[in-house]
């Protein structure tokens, strides 16, 4: 008898809990293309990060300070592939990692672009209240030697997962609502020559 | 007839003379009673001296316990009046009443002629306030600009360090609002921001609501996605 009521009561909140999330209303279309933007937005940002690390003209100091707000909008525990046109396998590092070999590669000069920065899947969202998403760009490395010679160059098409969470928080007494966009692991989907 | 005659003369010079005393008289009379007329004007009656008194005194108390409804520039021109009657030697009190009225009522006129110019200073330093306070909005939005477009990473440093004195601290709240839905960004801090617009090299949000603390520095900046 006790089991059949504990069956009876965990049915009730089951359904109960899942109503009250069934009832949560949805994000008005102006609010998802506001989330839309702001996801992508970061994606843009980074590659301004990228190309700022990867960049021999920018001062040491200034590429770690960018390197520390480059690794802010990653997820913890992302990470980002790197493939080159002489190797078959493509190496995954973690963030910091990867951003601190960018910023050591072994060029006098280099110049990483990125274009087509536009989203493969769109912002679903999923039963935790997170809106996933799959953002995928283009990019083009070139590296040259102290001749000023280019002695490597690839486009690599790459897809970065991207988390949008809504939280909370208190400032001057005010509660605000923000929405936090987490970067995910950034794969490597195809390199070629260009 | 003849003595008729000379009794007639000397009646006729009797006369005469009786005519010219009375005259003399007359002007005696006349040049005395002018003289006392524009006597009596400057010395006053014991009457008019006691009513004198009694005003003075009214007058006086009346300033002095601040019970009179005149200003103080009638008040002192009351006194310096009554300054005009010598009372030093029947009533010495009211010499000594008008020394105390002046003294009151002239450090009463200094009291607030200061009062009125602190007043004025705190008026001057409000309006300077409001004015500076409007300042800053501008100032940034001319700071994001510069920043963003600066020529190279010093001269951007230059204008942050710059921009950063507008603010309360460097950690100072910056949020970015997305829309009128109560949708933010991931709150940041002044020097981050600053700092996101040199790399990001592009200005995107309008300058939405600033607030101050009482030495008129940006505590909390609100920003709206153009």
């Amino acid at each position: 008898m006790k089991k059949v009521l504990f069956a009876i009561a965990f049915a009730f909140f089951a359904l109960t809990g899942y109503q009250a999330f069934a009832q949560e209303p949805e994000l008005s279309p102006e609010r998802k293309q506001a989330i839309d933007s702001l996801a992508l937005e970061k994606v843009r940002d980074l590659s301004k990060y990228i190309k700022l690390i990867g960049s021999k003209n920018t001062p040491w100091s200034e590429a770690n300070r960018v390197i520390d707000r480059a690794e802010e909008l990653f997820a913890p525990d992302a990470e980002i592939g790197v493939s080159s046109l002489s190797k078959k396998k493509i190496e995954y590092y973690k963030v910091r990692q990867y951003l601190e070999r960018l910023m050591r590669l072994n060029y006098d000069r280099v110049e990483i672009d990125w274009y087509k920065i536009q989203y493969v899947s769109d912002l679903q969202r999923q039963p935790d209240g997170t809106y996933v998403g799959v953002i995928t760009i283009f990019q083009t490395f070139k590296g040259y030697d102290a001749e000023g010679r280019l002695v490597y160059q690839d486009t690599t098409k790459k897809d970065i997962t991207v988390y949008v969470k809504r939280k909370e928080t208190q400032i001057g007494g005010r509660l605000i609502g923000f929405w936090d966009v987490m970067l995910g692991d950034m794969r490597v989907k195809e390199t070629t020559m260009k | 007839m003849r003595v008729i005659n000379t009794n007639d003369k000397n009646y006729s010079n009797m006369l005469k003379q009786f005519k010219s005393i009375i005259i003399v008289a007359m002007i005696a009379l006349v040049t005395l009673c002018g003289a006392t007329s524009c006597n009596s004007s400057k010395k006053l009656s014991k009457k008019e001296y006691k009513a004198l008194v009694e005003q003075a005194k009214k007058d006086l108390t009346a300033i002095l316990n601040e019970e009179t409804e005149w200003t103080l520039e009638e008040q002192l021109e009351r006194i310096n009046e009554i300054k005009k009657t010598d009372f030093t030697k029947k009533n010495p009190e009211i010499v000594e009443m008008i020394e105390r009225a002046e003294l009151k009522v002239t450090n009463a006129i200094a009291e607030r002629d200061r009062v009125a110019e602190l007043k004025r200073i705190e008026e001057e330093k409000r309006l300077r306030e409001l004015e500076e306070q409007s300042k800053p909005q501008t100032g940034l939005a001319e700071y994001f600009n510069l920043i963003a477009n600066a020529k190279d990473v010093n001269t951007a440093n230059k204008y942050i360090a710059e921009a950063l004195q507008l603010f309360e601290s460097p950690d100072a709240v910056v949020l970015v609002r997305l829309n009128n839905y109560g949708d933010y960004d991931r709150p940041t801090t002044a020097v981050n921001y600053l700092n996101y617009l040199k790399d990001q090299k592009k200005v995107t949000v309008n300058v939405d609501n600033v607030k101050f603390n009482a030495e008129n520095k940006i505590t909390e900046l609100e920003l709206i996605k153009k």
